[in-house]
């Protein structure tokens, strides 16, 4: 079953010019045709090998003269490797291209090129009962309840596992009614929180702006995490020089800030995007791009610190596993403008704040969200761990 | 394009598929060099003679995420590798094995192997600069020193630490005494920083901006030598009366006569006297934004990395259309200083 998948998955294909194929026969006939034609009389050879010799004995020309192989990519086109089909593709290309296939695909690492046995036995073992409710909290965290009991188990859980649990999942403190509420962290059952739109989905990922006079200060950002002020201590940073009124980093054309970024914290005078009414949340966003920390603390009501810390304690160490293709500016008071120039200038790099590999990395093609699968870099704090034990599954066996 | 002549260079056989984030040459061998890329691998290369011996792909590795660092150890027998999956990695280019060494908290963005103490600094967009000690197999991690912003390049001469980061700070550091920087600096260029490089005989360092400009900078707080530093316009071009401004990707420093090399998207390559400031040589252009450049170690060659830089979002990956390409040409006269 595994082995029929992954079939379906990786198709034949062309060493030389990485095309895909039906099926091998298919594949045979395009290397004659495409990379084993001789250049020099209509002759097809069968291999790269047969080739070299068919020109050096017919055509007397001498090895080192030899054309290169047709229509191959660069460094393929050799005589070296020995390629018939699918036969003799050398071992880190076809790693390589399971690679770069399962990222087309949108694949999680590994999913190919890497023996899918294991699987079925994870999903056949009795789970145990810490798994049941890791589960159900999990469940929950995605129901959007979170009740201070597992709350409580969450943050005493903190070392465990269930902070491998994507970003997405992450609880962010309920916005509150200031009237007190019910029961802390529980929405009414049925009725949207205040603060939301009607019909939203639960947690749009910019609920309806920010209350007026601003973001309330405190309100931190996403990531980085370990440096990120605690939540009520940042200091409200004056507007940077030149910025007030408009957004601090104007996005370069071709580069989309994705849905649901939110300016830096703190700075004051935000007006959003042109395009998005300052009033309604911007366009669907995937719930993925929801920044815990942008629910407003300034709605929960004075009343209710203790499960407002007990959710937020975890969450920054949270944060350092799961990240998100988003990009903020761990200070805004450092934010940068580009000054005006004197000539007319097409100045190629037009981000000040964030450098071209920065924004590369969030693209969804390189990002590396990091995930509990992601054992070998788990250690956020890398002090307190013993590494030993990791290490043998922290190698990349591809 | 014209001029670009390909014949004068020995090419790398299987470049990277994805653009090229640095390329080193190792300490020891002046023909053995890694390659790391956004493809996720980094590359070890023995590089030939153009028109004798090809060159040669001697090792790969595999990441689980785009490589943007990497470095040679001291003796040239390991190589270490650090990008967007956060982990420090130790590549035993014998056995091809790699070892973690540990990780940052994001994405690495540079690192420089110290000779003297047998040290890895890491620098990250987390905001720390990291000592790893590579030679004791556990608890490698030594020590973690805080910086102000995301470290965008770092690079050391002697017990000199130069630490680049974003919003245009410089950090510099005594490798000896990391608890606090030994000076702190703004840049004195007014656009985002993009390259580093420090002189092989320790006076000073260079650095680049995305705004085609290049500022040399000297160690020596005293006003006499501040006053020497200077900043300067390249890698630009006039079009039809608009000005066309790249960025400076790579610096490296001849390890000998103490001249640099700067790299552009421009697709350009030069060498510079910054003792007398002159331009020594720009070398025909070549046929794609210009990522890395590297001297060896015995200075007697210079390795190009072409390819996209991502100057500008995804889009401009398929406008500008630039296959990866490594070549390695041997260096003349066009190096030394005039005098």
């Amino acid at each position: 079953m595994a082995k029929k998948k992954n079939k379906q998955l990786i198709r034949p294909w062309c060493w030389y010019c990485e095309r895909e194929f039906e099926d091998e026969k298919v594949l045979m006939q395009h290397q004659k045709a495409k990379h084993f034609k001789c250049g020099l009389c209509p002759r097809r050879l069968n291999t790269a090998g047969g080739l070299a010799v068919h020109i050096q004995q017919v055509h007397k020309l001498e090895p080192e003269n030899l054309p290169r192989i047709d229509n191959a990519l660069p460094g393929r086109d050799g005589y070296e490797v020995e390629i018939f089909g699918m036969e003799g593709i050398p071992a880190p290309d076809v790693a390589d291209y399971k690679r770069r296939k399962e990222i087309e695909l949108g694949l999680a690492a590994g999913s190919i090129s890497q023996p899918q046995a294991k699987r079925p036995k994870i999903e056949n073992r009795v789970i145990s009962e810490d798994d049941l409710r890791r589960q159900l909290q999990e469940h929950r965290a995605l129901m959007g309840l979170s009740n201070p009991e597992s709350s409580t188990q969450l943050s005493e859980a903190s070392s465990g596992s269930i902070f491998g649990a994507p970003q997405t999942y992450a609880v962010p403190p309920s916005p509150m009614p200031p009237g007190g509420p019910p029961m802390p962290g529980q929405f009414p059952p049925g009725l949207p929180p205040p603060g939301m739109m009607p019909g939203m989905p639960p947690f749009p990922p910019f609920p309806g702006g920010f209350p007026p006079g601003g973001p309330p200060p405190g309100m931190i950002p996403p990531f980085p995490p370990s440096q990120g002020f605690p939540p009520g201590m940042a200091p409200p940073f004056p507007p940077p020089p030149g910025v007030a009124g408009m957004p601090p980093f104007p996005p370069p054309p071709g580069f989309m800030p994705p849905p649901g970024m939110a300016p830096p914290p703190g700075t004051p005078g935000f007006s959003p995007p042109p395009g998005v009414p300052g009033a309604s949340p911007p366009v669907p966003a995937p719930p993925q791009f929801v920044p815990a920390q942008m629910q407003p603390p300034a709605m929960a009501p004075p009343s209710g610190p203790p499960p407002q810390s007990q959710q937020q304690q975890p969450r920054p160490e949270q944060t350092g596993r799961v990240r998100q293709p988003v990009l903020v500016l761990p200070d805004p008071s450092r934010a940068q403008t580009n000054q005006d120039f004197k000539k007319p200038t097409d100045l190629k790099v037009k981000d000040a704040n964030f450098s071209p590999d920065e924004q590369r990395a969030v693209h969804p093609k390189y990002f590396c969200a990091q995930t509990s699968h992601n054992q070998d870099s788990s250690s956020s704090s890398l002090a307190d761990q013993p590494r030993g034990q990791k290490r043998a599954r922290a190698e990349d066996f591809l | 394009m014209s001029g670009f002549d390909e014949a004068s260079y020995t090419t790398v056989p299987s470049p990277p598929f994805d653009s090229i984030s640095s390329i080193r040459f190792s300490p020891t061998n002046p023909d053995r060099m890694l390659v790391s890329a956004w493809d996720t691998t980094v590359r070890l290369y023995e590089v030939g003679e153009a028109g004798a011996k090809p060159s040669a792909l001697q090792a790969k590795f595999d990441h689980r995420a785009a490589v943007l660092a990497c470095a040679f150890s001291a003796d040239g027998s390991k190589g270490y590798s650090g990008g967007l999956d956060t982990s420090v990695r130790e590549l035993d280019l014998a056995s091809e094995k790699i070892t973690n060494l540990g990780a940052h908290n994001d994405s690495i963005s540079s690192m420089t192997y110290v000779r003297s103490t047998n040290a890895l600094i890491t620098g990250s967009w987390d905001r720390t600069i990291r000592f790893w000690d590579v030679r004791s197999p556990t608890g490698s991690h030594i020590a973690s020193h805080n910086t102000p912003e995301r470290i965008y390049a770092l690079d050391h001469v002697n017990n000199t630490l130069v630490v680049a980061m974003a919003s245009r700070l410089f950090h510099i550091y005594d490798i000896r005494k990391m608890d606090v920087p030994a000076q702190e600096r703004e840049s004195s260029l007014k656009y985002m920083t993009r390259s580093l490089a420090c002189m092989p005989d320790g006076q000073g360092y260079a650095t680049a901006s995305v705004e085609g400009r290049i500022a040399v900078e000297y160690f020596d707080p005293a006003p006499q030598i501040q006053e020497k530093k200077y900043a300067f316009k390249c890698h630009r071009q006039t079009i039809h009366d608009v000005d066309h401004v790249w960025p400076v990707n790579s610096l490296a420093f001849h390890p000998t006569y103490n001249t640099f090399a700067s790299a552009g998207s421009d697709g350009t390559v030069s060498i510079w006297d910054h003792k007398v400031k002159k331009r020594l040589r720009q070398y025909p252009k070549y046929p794609g934004s210009v990522a890395s450049v590297a001297f060896n170690c015995d200075g007697t060659k210079i390795a190009v990395g072409i390819s996209y830089t991502w100057d500008e979002g995804e889009q401009g990956m398929k406008t500008q259309n630039i296959t990866p390409w490594v070549g390695v040409r041997k260096v003349g006269d066009e190096v030394k200083p005039k005098s």
